[in-house]
């Protein structure tokens, strides 16, 4: 049946649309401030003369080629292209610094590429029944999940327990702003109309660590720190890299999967855990922040994957997870195809040729990506004086797209000054991203819960599928707390034999 | 010193930017002249988040509108409280026919849900409806109901155990839930999600007993065995085969009916003209061949209405559906949240 697809795929005009949705895809991850979304909505007009088939083939290009491109800009200049490549800029604008952007970039072009292979098989061979398992988890599994997250990103994510604490309160803070979707009442809007509408979680990351990282270079008196100079053979990972980054991509690519198949920015979330994955596993957690090539290759599979997952509900149920997915389902209705539990069945052609054109496509972003690495590394050679106002204006353009509106680009202007004052003050600014995630996640799901349970919390923690989940969520809150006070301990231990 | 070049690179590129923005063709034109219109894209603002149901139908719209109008639309997603900040920019823009809006039921719920600078039914001039869409109400195929009636007895039997999943607080199908728990007189539970797809997400998997949701959404679920029809709550039965066979409310001897519709509106005063032209326009539109086959295959029922047939709609939905938020209490809730 693959064959098929295949046979659709290599049809003239549906690999053109291949080619097409995957390198605008990478364009799309490129250049920060243009989402998905908007990308999609923009061109749902040019395809109406196309081929359903082509059409489909095209946006669904554009999706998971997205994630590709997104690390570039995080890595070369701190600037996440994308939301889910915000955990990217630790250690791959570390790398850059130390002049490793090439070899950043090729393991991240190569780590998606295989999370991306595993991803389009497990979409192949699991969709209908992880579907069903995606239905099983009401609110009270996903509270569960959600809590045992936070509590792992907030271990693994930062240096000091106590600031990353008050970050993701902040953080949470910050995400209820605007007009609850739940509840109607419209939270620290100070009446503003704008504010209502929440504040976008693309328009932080850029502000916190784009125009942060700018405010931070040109308020430095010294120059930026000198890149290295490149040569070609030190383009790509060398073997020690290739080594360290191989486990990471096999993990990421799991973990992105799993978590792909929750709802809301799982794509974002998945590479939060993979990085703390990562770092709890590391024989040197002391590295991460400072250049670790795992930090890069872990996220950047893990996005990927989890891309790919987030297609299975869409494909075999018909329902939307996220924004992305939602605009994809669009750009399916709009040329009369509803996907839904019976599409493999009546549209044969197109579910596998779309099959078939996501393993084609993944390949021709290999293709593209990695001799693009070596053109995006020159781009370094240009002063940081000279690239940087030009980026920022670029950001800001792509800002305004995001929902037309000028409010937008206050905001993150506003939150450039934060991740400034952040930065010079050595907090840092991820704890505060997991925080505007979770934190809202959180509150629906306790909402929700509570309704759903006749407000006892018993009945919660006590259903079949939520209370190994809430087990599991439990002891990694014990762990935490005696590890915590494990350490006090060893300090303490410490003073004393200074002491004696 | 890099900041000073800096700033020099950044007000040259913002230079640049502008100079991309200036339109060098703008021609002074004498006013007495007869209005030409339209001679460039007229902009549709979508008060709702790309990819939702609205959009979706003005994108079938957009397919064959510049046959009747001579200039293609464009549509501009503008988010955020529930339609209100879409609308709001809508009210206020220049009304020369070059900027239009999509128009919904929530449309009409706005001024009784918090203060706005604009009483959008009296701000905003109705062009066309172009569909009506009865909502439905759904059960698992795993559970024991197989009529309306059933499920009624049920949460009679067991107050307080039925749980109703809608789209948020105020919105349609919290309106609808509500009314038809007061309605047959059952103590029930409606539990808030983000959303449509989020709502039959959690119906699918048995995490609340009913919903009240459009027919497009759940059709595939429907077809698949999964989902069951009880009961819709438009006027007459739907004509897709899929929900052929469903009771209305009024038929079981409830009286709850409601339909969701959505349409066209432009700020006021339009020049009459260019009003004359935009309701020829969209309803050639709405009765194009093209048009109705891609509606039918989401399984919406195009349904026409001029623009004074929509302004009667509105003066009866508006009394109605303030009836169901109060006497709900959705209303009050909604209020409180807000304060």
């Amino acid at each position: 049946m693959l064959l098929h697809g295949l046979s659709v795929c290599m049809e003239w005009d549906n690999l053109l649309a291949c080619a097409g949705g995957v390198i605008l895809g990478t364009l799309v991850g490129v250049l920060p401030g243009i989402g998905t979304v908007g990308a999609i909505a923009l061109l749902l007009p040019f395809s109406y003369g196309m081929d359903t088939t082509s059409s489909l083939i095209m946006f669904t290009g554009i999706y998971f080629g997205s994630k590709y491109g997104g690390s570039t800009t995080s890595v070369l200049m701190n600037l996440p292209g994308e939301t889910s490549s915000v955990v990217t800029c630790l250690d791959g604008y570390a790398m850059a610094q130390k002049g490793r952007a090439g070899a950043a970039l090729a393991i991240s072009a190569i780590g998606s590429f295989v999370a991306g292979t595993f991803g389009i098989i497990g979409l192949m061979v699991f969709a209908p029944p992880l579907a069903q398992v995606a239905i099983e988890f009401g609110p009270p599994e996903y509270l569960a999940l959600a809590l045992t997250g936070l509590m792992i990103l907030t271990k693994f994510t930062c240096n000091s327990i106590g600031k990353a604490i008050l970050m993701i309160a902040i953080g949470s803070a910050v995400g209820t702003v605007g007009l609850d979707s739940l509840s109607g009442a419209s939270r620290f809007t100070f009446g503003s109309l704008e504010l209502d509408r929440g504040i976008d979680l693309s328009l932080l990351a850029m502000g916190i660590f784009g125009i942060g990282e700018l405010l931070t270079v040109m308020a430095s008196y010294r120059e930026p720190v000198k890149i290295p100079k490149i040569r070609l053979r030190d383009l790509y990972p060398n073997k020690e890299e290739r080594r360290r980054s191989t486990m990471p991509i096999v993990r990421g690519s799991v973990l992105g999967f799993i978590v792909g198949l929750l709802p809301g920015a799982s794509a974002t979330i998945s590479t939060f855990l993979s990085y703390a994955l990562e770092k709890k596993v590391s024989r040197n957690p002391k590295e991460f922040g400072h250049g670790a090539i795992e930090g890069v290759a872990g996220p950047e599979s893990a996005n990927n994957s989890s891309v790919l997952a987030t297609m299975i509900p869409l494909l075999s149920l018909g329902l939307p997870f996220c924004g992305a997915t939602a605009i994809l389902l669009s750009g399916f209705m709009i040329h009369g195809v509803t996907p839904g539990p019976t599409l493999i069945t009546e549209y044969p052609d197109l579910f596998w040729g779309l099959i078939a054109s996501m393993y084609v496509g993944n390949f021709m972003l290999l293709l593209v990506n990695l001799p693009a690495v070596g053109l995006f590394v020159q781009l370094l050679k240009t002063p940081m004086s000279i690239l940087m106002p030009i980026v920022i204006v670029l950001t800001l353009t792509g800002t305004y797209a995001i929902n037309n509106s000028a409010f937008d680009i206050i905001i993150v202007l506003i939150c450039g000054l934060i991740g400034f004052f952040l930065n010079r003050a050595g907090y840092e600014p991820t704890p505060l991203i997991i925080g505007i995630v979770l934190g809202p996640e959180i509150e629906q799901r306790v909402i929700q819960s509570l309704v759903i349970c006749d407000g006892n919390i018993w009945t919660i923690v006590s259903r079949p599928i939520s209370a190994p989940l809430f087990i599991i969520c439990g002891l990694v809150c014990l762990y935490m707390i005696v590890s915590f006070i494990r350490q006090k301990n060893n300090k303490r231990k410490k003073i004393y034999s200074f002491d004696d | 010193m890099p900041f000073k070049k800096s700033f020099a690179v950044l007000m040259c590129v913002v230079f640049a930017v502008m100079l991309g923005g200036c339109n060098f063709l703008i021609k002074t034109e004498p006013k007495e002249t007869k209005i030409e219109y339209p001679t460039r894209p007229i902009t549709m603002i979508v008060p709702f988040a790309p990819g939702g149901n609205i959009e979706l139908k003005l994108r079938a719209m957009e397919k064959v509108i510049h046959k009747y109008l001579g200039q293609p639309i464009v549509i501009v997603s503008k988010p955020g409280g529930g339609g209100f900040i879409g609308w709001t920019e809508l009210a206020s823009s220049e009304p020369d026919g070059y900027t239009l809006g999509a128009s919904s039921t929530e449309m009409l719920l706005q001024q009784y849900y918090g203060e706005s600078k604009y009483h959008f039914p009296t701000a905003l001039d109705p062009i066309a409806q172009f569909t009506e869409s009865p909502s439905i109400l759904l059960v698992s195929t795993d559970q024991p109901w197989k009529t309306l009636d059933e499920l009624i007895q049920y949460g009679k039997q067991h107050p307080g155990e039925l749980k109703s999943g809608h789209g948020g607080v105020g919105s349609n199908s919290h309106i609808l839930s509500a009314t038809f728990a007061n309605l047959c007189g059952i103590q029930m539970e409606h539990v808030p999600f983000r959303g449509g797809s989020e709502t039959t997400a959690a119906l699918l998997g048995n995490h609340v007993q009913f919903i009240f949701s459009s027919p497009p959404l759940a059709k595939e679920q429907i077809r698949a065995g999964k989902l069951r029809v009880l009961a819709i709550t438009g006027e007459k039965h739907l004509t897709d085969p899929v929900f052929a066979d469903a009771p209305t409310f009024k038929e079981l001897g409830i009286d709850l009916i409601h339909s969701d519709w959505n349409g066209i509106v432009a700020p006021k005063p339009l020049p009459p003209e260019v009003k004359e032209k935009l309701v020829t326009a969209f309803r050639q539109a709405i009765q194009d061949p093209e048009y109705k086959q891609n509606m039918e295959s989401m399984g919406v029922e195009p349904v026409y209405l001029d623009s004074d047939e929509s302004l009667d709609r509105w003066v009866k939905d508006i009394k109605r559906l303030k009836k169901m938020i109060t006497e709900t209490g959705v209303l009050e809730q909604v209020r409180a949240q807000r304060k």
